[in-house]
């Protein structure tokens, strides 16, 4: 065989290879999703009927209407969305502006400060949880308040939870976006700012007419990553919400609320080929916001990563 | 008075760095004094706060000797990270270099490859992948069956590989047995590898061409070193995200502790895990750290 055949058939070889492992990966992503999908409409009776695999014998809206009902599903959607827009805007401004801060300010203790941020990152959050709850549960900002009023407030249960840290980027997974923001700020050349001095903007205007329009991308990124995971809460907001105020949360205890409204019973243990029904169309609600927001946005997730300036 | 140009610039960096500066005291320092503290007391929950009496090192003692469960999930947990973090490096690398090629659907390939990190919260997770604990048993089963070890076993005598304690069939049963749950965790490192590669300056790979570097050449030689810092990356990112999940066993037996009101307990045990991770990735730092390439420098 001539080698120009030879290596032709390589790369085809190669190419079927490669589709196959890709294609066989994205099965493997998809099968539990398509699964969900599956169950989620299926009348709850044909759980029972062995020659059910995939399609439905009789679909049904059922389950879907019974989580729907269960979980008061308008308000705690509504309650989540909030809840989330807001902790995300709060978080991209409040990191941005402190990534900035570390990028192109020189002040004394900036290496220690920065070692704080990489600790924010290293520091898993079920360490400083208990302590955090015992600060919302009497706020009380350097006993100031209870002087004045006699009194602390209680925060737990309220969306002040989530949104303070987030006014103060300490947010979820802040560190990672004061030190994107940072590397990012970084990134663009001490020109532009050099040029905005000389048309004698001070550092809050260079900041907001010249930085921010050109580090849009990594304002974007986090911004997504920021709804991404705070709608995926539910350990943080499981210890600060003790009702089920979002929608992570009503998935988490969709067993017990489903116990209750359905069989009357909360420790009733239904077993899981029941329940599953249920149970998936609690998940198929539940992603289904972000799945959409996905879809329409995934451009920008897959390619945030490398326009945000983080890597090179 | 006149200020000198240093010192404004000075106040001003303390200024946009102070609001958050204030909160990380707030929120983080202080609890996190705060959880060191409690480690080292016996805290009970009380009508007005916590209450605490001094026990030393009594909980971290607890925590490595009495206790039954802590010093073995600690140790499967070790394992199981210090298995699944070079997997999904490896992993994640090579899917990375895939979606970089051109090929038609490569966005969509890229979309699927990244949909769990959208997805993935704890319960859904669990629910979906079949985890009996939270119920959803069905799924799994079925899922196993098509990745039945027996396939792969069968598949691999097919092929004439018989002994089946050879690394290449134990690296293969490995990443088929755990594959759902290694594409799962992959997403975020996919797509910073692949923010790498892209980086990977044209010089380079046109000099790479000019000298008749094949694939395997230009791998090592070229993708390797441009990629390295990002392995850093990744590696710690990894380690951490195996520490925070849901389904890590230590924290499960931290969150069970807690909820016997046994917060200094808890505390010892969660401080005890972080450091010994801490030491780990810090030693595969110190020692990563001059095999990597720095453009720059």
């Amino acid at each position: 065989m001539s080698p120009k055949t030879h290596s032709r058939r390589r790369v085809r070889l190669w190419r079927l290879l490669r589709g196959v492992i890709l294609f066989g990966l994205c099965f493997v992503i998809a099968f539990p999703l398509l699964y969900m999908l599956s169950c989620a409409f299926r009348d709850p009776a044909d759980m029972n009927d062995p020659t059910v695999l995939w399609i439905p014998r009789h679909l049904s809206l059922q389950p879907i209407r019974d989580v729907l009902r269960v979980t008061n599903a308008g308000t705690t959607l509504w309650h989540t969305i909030r809840m989330n827009l807001l902790s995300a805007v709060f978080q991209v401004i409040s990191c941005a502006v402190t990534g900035y801060g570390f990028a192109r300010f020189r002040f004394p203790g900036r290496k220690l400060l920065f070692f704080i941020v990489i600790l924010m990152i290293l520091v898993p959050n079920q360490i400083i949880l208990l302590p955090q709850y015992m600060q919302f549960q009497e706020f009380d900002v350097l006993g100031l308040l209870r002087l004045t009023t006699g009194s602390t407030i209680k925060l737990i249960n309220t969306p002040w939870v989530m949104y303070l840290p987030a006014i103060s980027a300490n947010g979820i997974r802040a560190g990672l976006m004061i030190l994107l923001f940072r590397q990012s700020f970084r990134g663009l050349p001490q020109e532009l700012e050099d040029a905005a001095c000389l048309d004698g903007c001070g550092p809050v205007r260079t900041f907001v007419y010249i930085m921010v329009p050109n580090a849009s991308s990594a304002f974007l990124t986090v911004f997504l990553f920021s709804v991404v995971w705070y709608w995926n809460d539910s350990y943080v907001s499981g210890m600060f919400f003790t009702n089920q105020e979002t929608v992570a949360l009503a998935v988490k205890g969709l067993r017990t609320t489903l116990n209750m409204q359905l069989f009357g019973n909360a420790s009733v243990n239904a077993g899981a080929r029941e329940t599953i029904v249920w149970l998936e169309a609690g998940c198929l609600l539940s992603l289904a916001p972000m799945l959409l927001f996905y879809i329409f946005l995934q451009k920008y997730f897959t390619e945030s990563i490398e326009r945000s300036g983080l890597v090179a | 008075m006149k200020r000198s140009y240093e010192r404004r610039r000075r106040l001003y960096g303390y200024g946009f760095i102070g609001v958050w500066l204030l909160g990380a005291i707030q929120w983080f320092l202080i609890p996190l004094i705060a959880s060191v503290l409690y480690s080292f007391q016996e805290v009970n929950p009380n009508k007005g706060g916590m209450t605490g009496i001094w026990v030393g090192l009594s909980n971290y003692r607890t925590a490595f000797f009495s206790d039954p469960n802590f010093r073995t999930n600690l140790l499967d947990a070790l394992r199981d990270t210090a298995l699944q973090t070079p997997l999904i490096l490896i992993f994640s690398l090579f899917i990375a270099v895939l979606l970089n090629q051109k090929f038609r659907g490569r966005t969509l390939a890229r979309a699927m490859f990244f949909l769990p990190v959208i997805i993935a919260t704890g319960p859904v997770y669990n629910i979906i992948s079949g985890n009996m604990a939270t119920g959803g048993g069905s799924s799994a089963e079925q899922f196993s069956t098509l990745f039945e070890t027996n396939l792969v076993d069968r598949f691999l005598t097919y092929l004439g590989l018989y002994g089946t304690d050879s690394p290449l069939t134990t690296l293969i049963r490995l990443i088929t047995d755990n594959l759902q749950s290694l594409v799962w965790h992959s997403g975020v490192q996919i797509l910073i590898f692949l923010a790498a590669l892209q980086s990977i300056p044209t010089s380079a790979r046109e000099a790479a061409e000019i000298e008749g570097a094949g694939a395997w050449d230009f791998f090592w030689r070229i993708t390797l070193p441009y990629v390295s810092p990002m392995i850093l990356a990744n590696l710690i990112y990894t380690v951490l995200d195996a520490f925070t999940a849901p389904d890590n066993v230590v924290m499960q037996r931290v969150l069970a502790v807690r909820q016997d009101s046994l917060h200094g307990l808890a505390s010892a045990m969660a401080w005890s895990y972080f450091l010994v991770v801490l030491v780990v990735v810090g030693i595969v730092v110190a020692l990563l750290r001059h095999a990597i390439y720095y453009e720059s420098e």
